[in-house]
């Protein structure tokens, strides 16, 4: 009897958790999914300076300034590539903000093109 | 009996197995809700001095007719009839890769390298060309912007900076790249496509000083990649 009664039972709660399961992954709405871009938390959207650092003709270093104050304690990746070597590093956000020096692990020789990609990570 | 009591377990079983691994995704899934700020940068030099991404000159009032493109050093100059003015273009369309034309540009910079400054601190303006100019050909007397001095007005610089020796000008120390000039409001409107991208002509926002101010630039054809012409292009793609 008691049987009977606990197989439905148990049913009902194997739903129920199959359901909170899909229901916790669906929190993953403000990242980016598929083809659609939504907008994910970041701790600036201001214009942040950069420059390269350069030693002889090669890129040694990235100094990124204007970082907020709400960006400290975040990870700062920069890497930079010249479209035949690409190279980076990465440190971390004084609690001010202000200005970082990335120092790359492979100096990279400057071009007439290049791309600085920077990744704030935090806090 | 033991045989109901066995099933019952054996779906309580398979029960929790399911939680769990619904619990599973969620924890793993849920890292993506990190904060993250990407931005991308592209930086165009003016380096090897063959390279075609960027082009400058500066033209000379007192030598009118004289082109000055293959010159290593470029001049902005306050003085009376030698009045010199400072060109630059940079090629948007070799950012590799391709900045969309729906990125929102954060900051745009332009870098150059002063190799000499004024005793007196001088405002120098920055306006955005609105016709072409080529570095082979252009003169004081074929620029686009035309002859008369002190044209276009400074109110519709895009923007300034001052350079000059005396203590507390903006950049008053020589070997080093000026700061300050920013042309974000002109680099969007290039990737947006609502204005066409002809570059900057850099001159002192008061030409015809008695007391001639010049200015010196290390220019493309210096072939120095430590001194070269830049300019510094961060964006994003997702507002």
């Amino acid at each position: 009897m008691v049987a009977r009664r606990a197989v439905p039972l148990l049913a009902v709660l194997g739903i129920a958790g199959v359901a909170v399961a899909f229901a916790a992954s669906l929190t993953l709405s403000p990242g980016s999914l598929g083809a659609d871009l939504e907008s994910v938390p970041r701790c600036t959207a201001a214009g942040l300076g950069v420059v390269q650092n350069v030693s002889g003709t090669t890129v040694v270093s990235v100094t990124v300034s204007s970082v907020p104050a709400a960006c400290g304690g975040a990870t700062l990746q920069a890497t930079v590539n010249n479209q035949v070597t690409s190279s980076g590093g990465s440190t971390t956000v004084p609690g001010g903000g202000g200005s970082v020096t990335v120092t790359l692990a492979l100096a990279v020789a400057i071009t007439a093109v290049e791309e600085v990609d920077l990744v704030i990570t935090g806090p | 009996m033991r045989t109901r009591t066995g099933l019952a377990a054996a779906i309580a079983l398979v029960v929790v197995g399911i939680v769990a691994a619904g619990a599973a995704f969620a924890a793993g899934l849920s890292l993506t809700s990190q904060a993250l700020t990407p931005y991308r940068t592209c930086v165009l030099s003016g380096t090897p001095a063959t390279t075609t991404a960027v082009i400058d000159a500066s033209v000379r009032q007192a030598t009118a007719t004289t082109n000055f493109g293959t010159s290593t050093t470029n001049d902005i100059a306050s003085s009376t009839g030698a009045n010199r003015r400072l060109y630059v273009r940079f090629d948007l369309t070799q950012c590799s890769p391709a900045i969309p034309s729906s990125a929102v540009i954060r900051l745009a910079t332009l870098r150059m390298y002063v190799t000499v400054l004024p005793a007196a601190c001088r405002t120098v303006d920055i306006f955005r060309v609105t016709a072409t100019w080529t570095e082979a050909a252009i003169t004081w007397n074929n620029q686009p912007f035309g002859t008369a001095i002190n044209n276009p007005a400074s109110g519709s610089a895009s923007d300034t900076f001052a350079a000059g020796t005396p203590a507390g000008c903006q950049n008053l120390t020589a070997n080093l790249y000026i700061v300050g000039a920013t042309v974000t409001t002109d680099v969007a409107a290039f990737v947006a496509g609502t204005a066409t991208n002809f570059g900057w002509m850099l001159r002192d926002d008061v030409e015809g000083s008695a007391t001639a101010r010049t200015q010196t630039y290390s220019a493309k054809n210096l072939g120095t990649a430590s001194q070269a012409p830049q300019l510094v292009i961060t964006y994003v793609t997702v507002p």
